[in-house]
């Protein structure tokens, strides 16, 4: 991250890749030679580890929690859901970003996409993979999960489809399976080109597999950009669904200040919000640690500060939204949840989490910051801890004080509870070492596309 | 056909080229190789298409789904949820919808390997190295024609386009 302040932004029609990309063998090799014929160094390892060493905490906890059962957790009577729903949602959340960025993008025609589309696919796979591990801990006899499959069973019981953990279960598994399948099919000509390129036979041979043949034929090239536009047209509006139906799981109880309208949409935005944020750390740190200077321009770390701005506005207009809805509707239980969210036992978080989402992000109305390496790794993460306390406040603040005073409780978490999230957090960095080793984390011939258009141009 | 001359362009513009004067002069085009989807090569359909594919799958996929809901909540586990009817068919549309994205997304990627002729890990052409190349930066065109002054013609006009390399294959 060497110069905080990146250069070469131009005020209009920003240049994609740099002028040092000189030509088609130059985008290939930047991108593969890092992955394939350099050994990862000590640096790499290092964070390895460390990775691996919290992942390995993070599933300790989650086996004392399957053996001990969730007395581990700081959840009780009344908040019943804590800290794994709250992180479902907050990584479900993550996920939905990649694949929703990646297919707005192709269908925007938004040729910027090229550099960031792979990370944001793989962040999508991993951060579902990580949300799926939520909601099967908290179903409390987490053997019996498999019971939300439909499957002709000795005691002719079937799931119970009014159920909302039903929708869960499909729209993640639908979900997750469409974007192993969107990633794969953007995969393919990169996956040859590994293949193609010298390097050990073995490897070569793996890709070879992965690539099932592609030569680069117009035919194939037409067959792959007609079905890569075609899943884009139905991950759009899959994605929206999936958070929407997150949102639904609050939506469609009768608990104050979780029965609105508002919510589908507004997780929705809230999930594009934080997973942007997510990509921008990715991308600063692929950029700095593979050399992709060239590939990786300010100009897409610009148009992303641009996208978490509005996003912010968007999230503060849905906040004073809810306020406005409490006041006006005159529900008794909606007022009380608002004054407490100021004034309860949880203010501060509250106050905090608006700061990281709608105030922080306020600084990229200054130009210059959004293009400050520094200033998008703060607010970035600001927005990430102001995401995740907004998922776990929705939770705690509504089932602290319900509408039976006698039940009111409030939450507090265990150790548990945090060895469980930072070893989600932990596994997903670790995934993306690991693929940074083993694909292109940049799509190689979308940039190529990209080259020879700005060439042209 | 006896032979192919084949060559590597380093730009879209000087394999398009090549590829007007080629057919032009009367030769047949047996090959050709890109590094990306170049806009010159269109974006028509083969024979049935991707859409017929993905749609078909989905609508298997959704209402394959809902109808298993259906039977399962009506005829199989008839199971009163709170007063709630049996054929509680709103709550019923979430778990289809999510699943026909799925299997649309199974039946165009089929589709798509069937059209592009995929899971062929063997070919002729992986054997020439200029192809090896076109997956990385180059684009490439390969002409039929008989060993002897029409090979020799066809190297020499792909040479004059622009070509980066050029040569002729026996067969």
């Amino acid at each position: 991250m060497s110069g905080v302040q990146m250069r070469h932004v131009r005020k209009q029609s920003p240049r994609w890749v740099l002028p040092s990309v000189t030509s088609l063998d130059h985008v290939t090799e930047a991108v593969a030679a890092p992955m394939m014929d350099r050994p990862a160094g000590p640096r790499y390892w290092i964070a390895f580890a460390t990775m691996a060493a919290l992942t390995l905490a993070g599933a300790l906890g989650i086996a004392f929690s399957l053996a001990y059962g969730p007395g581990l957790w700081g959840n009780n009577s009344a908040v019943v859901w804590g800290f794994p729903i709250a992180n479902y949602v907050w990584w479900i959340g993550i996920g939905n970003a990649g694949t929703l960025i990646s297919s707005l993008l192709l269908l925007t025609r938004q040729k910027w996409r090229a550099s960031i589309n792979r990370a944001a696919e793989a962040m999508t796979l991993f951060a579902v993979s990580m949300a799926g591990i939520f909601p099967i801990l908290h179903l409390g006899r987490q053997v019996y999960f498999y019971w939300l499959f439909p499957y002709p069973q000795a005691m002719g019981v079937w799931p119970q489809w009014r159920s909302a953990l039903v929708w869960d279960f499909w729209s993640i598994l639908s979900y997750l399976l469409f974007s192993i399948l969107f990633f794969y099919v953007g995969l393919i000509p990169d996956v040859a080109a590994l293949r193609d390129r010298p390097g050990k036979r073995g490897w070569r041979r793996f890709y070879g597999v992965l690539a099932m043949g592609w030569q680069g034929t117009p035919r194939q090239w037409r067959a792959q950009r007609r079905l890569h536009s075609i899943m884009a047209v139905i991950a759009v509006p899959l994605v929206c669904s999936v958070h929407s139906i997150v949102g639904l799981d609050f939506a469609a109880s009768l608990m104050p200040g979780w029965t609105e309208s508002i919510f589908p949409p507004y997780f929705v935005v809230g999930a594009f919000f934080s997973g942007f944020a997510v990509v921008v750390l990715i991308m600063l740190v692929i950029r700095w640690s593979m050399n992709l200077e060239g590939l990786i321009v300010p100009a897409h770390f610009d148009v992303m500060a641009k996208v978490i701005l509005a996003s912010a506005i968007v999230m503060g207009s849905s906040y004073g939204a809810e306020w406005f809805s409490a006041w006006w509707g005159g529900e008794r239980g909606d007022i009380r949840l608002v004054v407490y969210e100021f004034t309860g036992d949880y203010w501060w978080l509250y106050l905090l989490m608006l700061a990281m989402n709608v105030l922080a992000p306020q600084l990229f109305w200054v130009a210059k910051l959004r293009t400050n390496a520094w200033a998008l790794v703060g607010v970035s993460v600001g927005v990430l801890v102001g995401m995740w306390l907004e998922r776990i406040l929705i939770i705690l603040n509504t089932l602290s004080t319900g509408y039976e005073p006698s039940f009111w409780r409030t939450y507090a978490p265990t150790i548990v509870d945090f060895i469980i999230l930072g070893g989600t957090l932990a596994a997903f960095v670790l995934l993306f070492l690991i693929l940074a080793r083993l694909i292109p984390v940049v799509s190689m011939y979308e940039v190529r596309d990209l080259l020879a258009d700005e060439r042209q141009a | 056909m006896t032979a192919v001359a084949i060559a590597t362009f380093d730009s879209e513009g000087a394999w398009l080229r090549a590829r007007t004067r080629a057919i032009a002069a009367g030769h047949r085009v047996v090959g050709e190789w890109l590094p990306y989807a170049s806009k010159a090569i269109g974006s028509g359909e083969g024979r049935g298409g991707i859409l017929p594919w993905a749609l078909t799958g989905g609508a298997i996929g959704g209402f394959g789904l809902f109808a298993l809901e259906c039977w399962t909540a009506i005829v199989s586990y008839p199971f009163n949820s709170g007063g709630r009817a049996l054929l509680s068919w709103p709550a019923f549309i979430p778990a289809p919808v999510e699943f026909a994205a799925l299997t649309a997304g199974i039946g165009g990627i089929v589709a798509m390997f069937v059209q592009a002729r995929l899971t062929r890990l063997t070919h002729p052409a992986f054997d020439w190295e200029e192809v090896a190349e076109a997956s990385r930066s180059s684009f490439v065109l390969a002409l039929g024609c008989t060993a002897g002054d029409d090979a020799n013609a066809a190297v020499a006009l792909l040479a004059n386009a622009g070509a980066t390399h050029s040569r002729v294959i026996g067969l």
